[in-house]
């Protein structure tokens, strides 16, 4: 049974993900947006994969910093994704069609990623940290293989 | 006052006959005879270790339709769009109605270094026999005997779908004249011999130029801009170009190319994930370490 407000709720994360943007002014504005949570994810990692290959030492409060910049800057992760948003006449996106065509699968990669992205900030520790952090990538290429339409 | 006179539509008629046997006789194919394959003990792990570098699973994993069957299976039919329509890779387990169960050793060297299939039809180059061509013939059967190593699957794959096949399958056989390149792999004395095995491995069964390397006007590929980055082969977007890797500061050198090829995302690499790379990826990370290295290093030295 399908419950009218569970109907509703759907509706409303569907909404959420494709629906006409909530926070953004534009499909631009939201292309721009995701490019600076993609960026900041990448400056990121430039901090934590060092201490995963060994050549930085465990630092629980620079990782903590790193994975607080990465979250802020990916917060509105929900809203990135409005239909005017699929393609630009003024920047260039790699966002691939299937986040449109599949959204399910979409939302479900992204879910992984915060799922692994959680459970990172979540360590207390040195091994913890490093027994966590190819979930992390995984999410990461998770959306890479099929929502990053190639170059 | 007759503006075309009968000789000239008889002359016209003879010229559009000799047209066709022209076009007859130049897209013949040319198979290999049994009594051209060398006497070969297969050796089965070798042939595994091509069967991953070649990503052969990639194209050739079962299609949706296909129950019960592991993705790892080779039984194809998982469609393969491309610009010239949807393709159903074959199946290539042993089974002997729909596999290559009744296949010789000549018939599958024959697909895999001459673009024929079994009753001599020009195969359609989405399948790299223009690399696989390169390859040592021993090679060739010990991926043979590999895929004889599987349970056989019964999976008819569907027809391709290919607007005009059969007059573009006779095409290829004049196309095959620009397109294809059949000299053997050599190797080069002035290189260490991981480099020339990192050659060897890219430049065959790796088949890495399909994609990484632009087309001619005739869609072959352009060996003068070796590996320079190609059009993506499902048409849409572009292949990045593999030379001036560390140059370019895409990696840091040979051994950081190791460690994105082993891990990918999982230690931070990122840059092979997207267009199929994730894939091919996967496939490179199951070879031995003595491989991935060569690799590395015949493509880190790309200037």
């Amino acid at each position: 049974m399908i419950s009218k407000l569970s109907l509703g709720l759907m509706a409303t994360a569907v909404t959420l993900v494709l629906g006409s943007s909530i926070s953004f002014a534009s499909g631009d504005d939201a292309i721009k947006a995701r490019q600076a949570c993609m960026k900041a994810n990448g400056a990121g990692m430039g901090v934590l994969v060092p201490i995963i290959k060994g050549g930085k030492p465990y630092d629980a409060a620079v990782i903590s910093a790193a994975l607080d910049t990465m979250g802020k800057a990916c917060a509105d992760w929900a809203n990135f994704w409005p239909a005017d948003s699929m393609k630009s006449t003024t920047l260039k996106t790699r966002a691939g069609e299937a986040i449109w065509s599949d959204p399910k699968a979409f939302e479900a990669a992204g879910g992984a990623y915060y799922t692994a992205f959680t459970a990172l900030k979540a360590t207390k520790d040195e091994a913890g940290f490093k027994a966590a952090f190819g979930d992390l990538g995984k999410g990461c290429g998770g959306c890479h293989e099929k929502f990053r339409a190639p170059e | 006052m007759k503006l075309i006179s009968k000789s000239t539509i008889g002359g016209l008629a003879l010229f559009a006959a000799l047209g066709l046997v022209f076009f007859w006789m130049a897209s013949a194919p040319h198979p290999l005879n049994a009594a051209d394959i060398p006497e070969h003990t297969a050796n089965i792990d070798n042939g595994k270790l091509l069967y991953n570098i070649g990503g052969c699973i990639s194209c050739h994993a079962p299609g949706p339709d296909v129950k019960n069957v592991a993705a790892d299976i080779p039984a194809g039919g998982k469609p393969f769009i491309t610009p010239i329509g949807i393709l159903y890779p074959p199946n290539l387990t042993p089974d002997r109605d729909t596999g290559l169960g009744y296949w010789t050793e000549v018939d599958f060297v024959n697909a895999m270094q001459k673009g024929l299939g079994p009753s001599d039809e020009h195969l359609i180059p989405a399948f790299p026999y223009t690399s696989y061509a390169h390859m040592k013939i021993g090679d060739i059967l010990d991926i043979k005997a590999y895929l004889a190593s599987f349970a056989a699957v019964k999976n008819a794959t569907k027809p391709h779908e290919v607007l005009f096949q059969p007059i573009v399958r006779r095409g290829l056989g004049l196309w095959k004249w620009v397109g294809f390149d059949e000299t053997k792999w050599q190797p080069d004395a002035a290189q260490t011999a991981s480099w020339n095995r990192g050659s060897y491995l890219v430049n065959g069964p790796g088949h890495c130029s399909e994609c990484h390397t632009p087309r001619t006007l005739f869609m072959s590929s352009d060996t003068a801009r070796m590996f320079q980055g190609g059009p993506h082969p499902e048409g849409k977007g572009k292949v990045p170009s593999l030379r001036g890797l560390v140059e370019r500061e895409r990696y840091k050198d040979a051994a950081d190319l190791v460690l994105a090829f082993q891990n990918g995302e999982e230690l931070g690499y990122d840059k092979m994930s997207s267009g199929g790379m994730g894939e091919v990826r996967k496939n490179i990370a199951l070879l031995p370490d003595d491989d991935v290295k060569a690799i590395a290093e015949f493509v880190s030295n790309l200037k």
